[in-house]
């Protein structure tokens, strides 16, 4: 019981720390249909930022968030103007090719800049657990959890109780409808890149003290975090969460339960059987497409 | 936000088709990162593939670095058959289908005269495959796993380090099996990564353990893709194993050791592959304080005392920055050492089957020591063992060649020599 216990308290850090890394994503598709496959490179990108802050100004990563979010949002808007508004009405396959390219040129720059050493920041925390009843939580997994939850809430509530998150919410409901009730859809698409990005420099602050990270690290990333929005249905915020916990939980179980070779397939598994019967994930709403394009 | 799946599922299973085939391309891209392949009077051309990016990027840039000062040192020194030697660099993206285009496309596109390998037993494995069907020679740099030699290949590959992946813990297993009975382990765990050149090291050691009768309580093996180590540390030390090995290269080495603190459990005998011979960048992976008593495997250290070092050293601290040069880089620059020696014997590059078997017949002085090697490319020698002392890479085994004359067991300094 305790071991079933203790995987469960690893699963749930962890699917509460990818539901953070996911957020943005599913965010982004919902509001724009553009699948952000530069995503997991600005995830790396963040977790670099975070970990200089750490190294050369002895910022803690996590507390490096109140830094690299803003920054992130700011680079979000950058990338907006800069390449996919552009290619805002262009077929979902072109901004897939774009956004594939962006990540190839983040992961090339990250590079040049830091080089392709592997790196992790070590806060005075990074090794340290608490014990409950015989139970390890390991301290960053522990902080990194909390605060994705109360970014995920922040999120949550910007949707739900802003005028601006509602305006959002309607243009990913229905964009054609938002706009005739005065939604502009240019600017709500762009503030929602924004947001997106920066989200995902939260997350990255994490993943520079949860695992090591070189600049080609985010392919692993990207298809962990893309896996969470399809099993949760792409475009909705409480499917990730509840996506992310699925795949944190499968993971681990497995890894407890049946071989640590089967740790990344087993959850996959998972996703396709869910899939299997519900296609539009766990969250999504099938729609008629020429109702709803 | 929850009804959003606006475009159907159509569209975003076709999108996600796109994706998966955008990440194939993704992974099966590689990048010309040297100059073209003229091959014109005077000049040598040299190819090579390595993994500039992806998994294995960090070892695969110092083999780049390795290389570059081998060809900077040659045409220094005159050259190669009195011609200037020319590298050309191309990257794998860590990936086996583009080690092999790219070697492909290096022989046939750019008619190279001579090759040089790429990094990791995973990547030698085609690699070396696509070598020998073009009928040239092949010397690799870091590839010890014991399948790529029993193809009977003709043209190589010859592993320019001093021994395969199966020996690399051999030295260690003998002294801790060598430790007075009251000091030995009695139960070791072991949790390696799939790869082709981790496997051999541990399941070698197991076969060793085993046969001693220390008790296996733990054995898992976990997939490159494997992010949390959290889980696995808490099963691996469950049961308090006296002794841990962990087989891995060096993210998930660094992950691993890591989650070995959280789980707060220190190994009275730990044993990892690779990661540790990072020297700095292991001790700031997972903080100085963690790294006592860590033992390792290693090819190289920079302060051997062996022919060239020194001057090796040297070179690439001049051109990096002051930067030692990690493990990773030596074994590139011994690998440029034995192509020499093998070009320089024969004194002509038209004949690679000559190439090959002036290898087989010879013993080569590199920067890591003497090299010999079998009829399969397979070296015939021995690792150093190392273990992280004070804060310090120590090199602990074999007593004659240790730059510490103290193991550390559980606290307890014993002498190397027993």
């Amino acid at each position: 019981m305790e071991e079933f216990i203790q995987a469960t308290a690893f699963g749930l850090l962890i699917g509460g720390v990818y539901a953070l890394f996911a957020s943005g994503l599913t965010l982004i598709f919902g509001v724009m249909k553009v699948i952000n496959i530069a995503h997991g490179a600005l995830l790396i990108l963040g977790a670099f930022i975070a970990f200089t802050l750490w190294d050369q100004f002895g910022i803690d990563p996590l507390l490096s968030i109140l830094i690299v979010t803003p920054l992130m949002f700011v680079l979000g808007g950058v990338i907006y103007v800069g390449t996919v508004r552009p290619l805002r009405d262009a077929p979902l396959s072109s901004t897939v090719l774009l956004t594939f390219g962006l990540a190839l040129v983040f992961e090339a720059i990250m590079g040049l800049v830091w080089g392709n050493n592997s790196n992790s920041a070590r806060p005075s925390y990074f090794n340290q657990s608490y014990d409950l009843l015989g139970i390890t939580l390991p301290k960053a997994q522990v902080f990194a959890c909390a605060i994705a939850i109360v970014v995920l809430v922040a999120l949550w509530m910007f949707l739900s109780r802003t005028w601006t998150g509602r305006a959002i919410r309607a243009s990913s409901t229905n964009a054609q409808g938002a706009s005739l009730v005065g939604v502009n859809i240019a600017g709500v698409s762009a503030l929602t890149f924004a947001v997106g990005v920066a989200t995902v420099g939260a997350a990255g602050s994490m993943v520079s003290v949860l695992y090591p990270f070189l600049p080609g690290s985010h392919y692993i990333w990207i298809a962990r975090v893309l896996s969470i929005i399809v099993l949760g249905g792409l475009g909705s915020l409480q499917g990730a969460v509840i996506g992310a916990l699925i795949l944190g939980l499968a993971e681990v179980y497995t890894q407890t339960y049946i071989s640590t070779a089967w740790a990344t397939a087993v959850p996959y598994v998972v996703i396709f059987l869910v899939l299997f019967f519900r296609p539009q994930g766990l969250m999504g709403t099938r729609l008629r497409e020429d109702v709803a394009v | 936000m929850g009804s959003s799946l606006r475009s159907g599922a159509k569209r975003s299973f076709a999108a996600l088709g796109l994706l998966l085939a955008a990440i194939v391309f993704a992974i099966g891209c590689g990048s010309d990162s040297g100059g073209g392949g003229d091959d014109g009077d005077g000049t040598i051309t040299i190819g090579a593939s390595l993994p500039l990016t992806g998994e294995f990027s960090q070892p695969g840039k110092a083999a780049q670095q390795g290389y570059e000062v081998w060809v900077d040192m040659i045409n220094e020194n005159g050259g190669l058959l009195d011609q200037d030697v020319e590298l050309i660099v191309k990257d794998d993206a860590s990936d086996q289908n583009t080690v092999v285009a790219d070697y492909n496309a290096l022989i046939q596109r750019d008619q190279v005269d001579l090759l040089l390998g790429t990094f990791s037993s995973l990547l030698n494995l085609p690699a070396s495959a696509a070598a020998e069907r073009n009928r040239m020679l092949y010397i690799e740099p870091a590839g010890g796993a014991p399948e790529i030699f029993a193809r009977d290949f003709q043209y190589g590959p010859f592993f320019t380090q001093q021994a395969t992946a199966d020996k690399q813990g051999d030295l260690f297993a003998e002294y801790i099996l060598n430790l007075p009975e009251d000091q030995q382990p009695k139960t070791v765990a072991y949790a390696t990564l799939d790869d082709p050149f981790t496997v051999p090291v541990v399941d070698a050691l197991k076969e060793k353990f085993e046969a001693a009768g220390i008790e296996t309580v733990y054995d898992e093996i976990y997939p490159i893709s494997t992010s949390n180590f959290d889980t696995i540390a808490s099963e691996a030390t469950q049961d308090s194993p006296d002794m841990l090995i962990n087989g891995s290269q060096f993210d998930d080495g660094i992950g691993f050791s890591r989650s070995l603190e959280k789980v707060g459990y220190d190994p009275p005998i730990f044993f990892q592959t690779n990661a540790p011979s990072f020297g700095e960048q292991y001790s700031d992976g997972i903080g100085e304080e963690n790294t006592e008593e860590v033992f390792f495997a290693i090819s190289h250290v920079p302060d051997a005392s062996t022919p060239g070092n020194e001057e090796f050293v040297q070179a690439y601290k001049d051109k990096f920055n002051g930067e030692e040069p990690p493990e990773d880089a030596a074994d590139a620059y011994a690998a440029g050492q034995v192509l020499q020696a093998a070009v320089e014997g024969v004194g002509s590059i038209d004949d690679q089957l000559a190439l090959a078997d002036w290898l087989r017949e010879n013993e080569v002085e590199t920067i890591l020591g003497p090299l010999q090697w079998e009829d399969s490319g397979a070296p015939i020698g021995e690792f150093l063992i190392g273990q992280w002392q004070d804060g310090q890479a120590e090199i602990v085994l074999p007593p004659d060649a240790a730059t510490s004359d103290e193991v550390i067991i559980d606290g307890q300094a014993m002498p190397n020599d027993e």
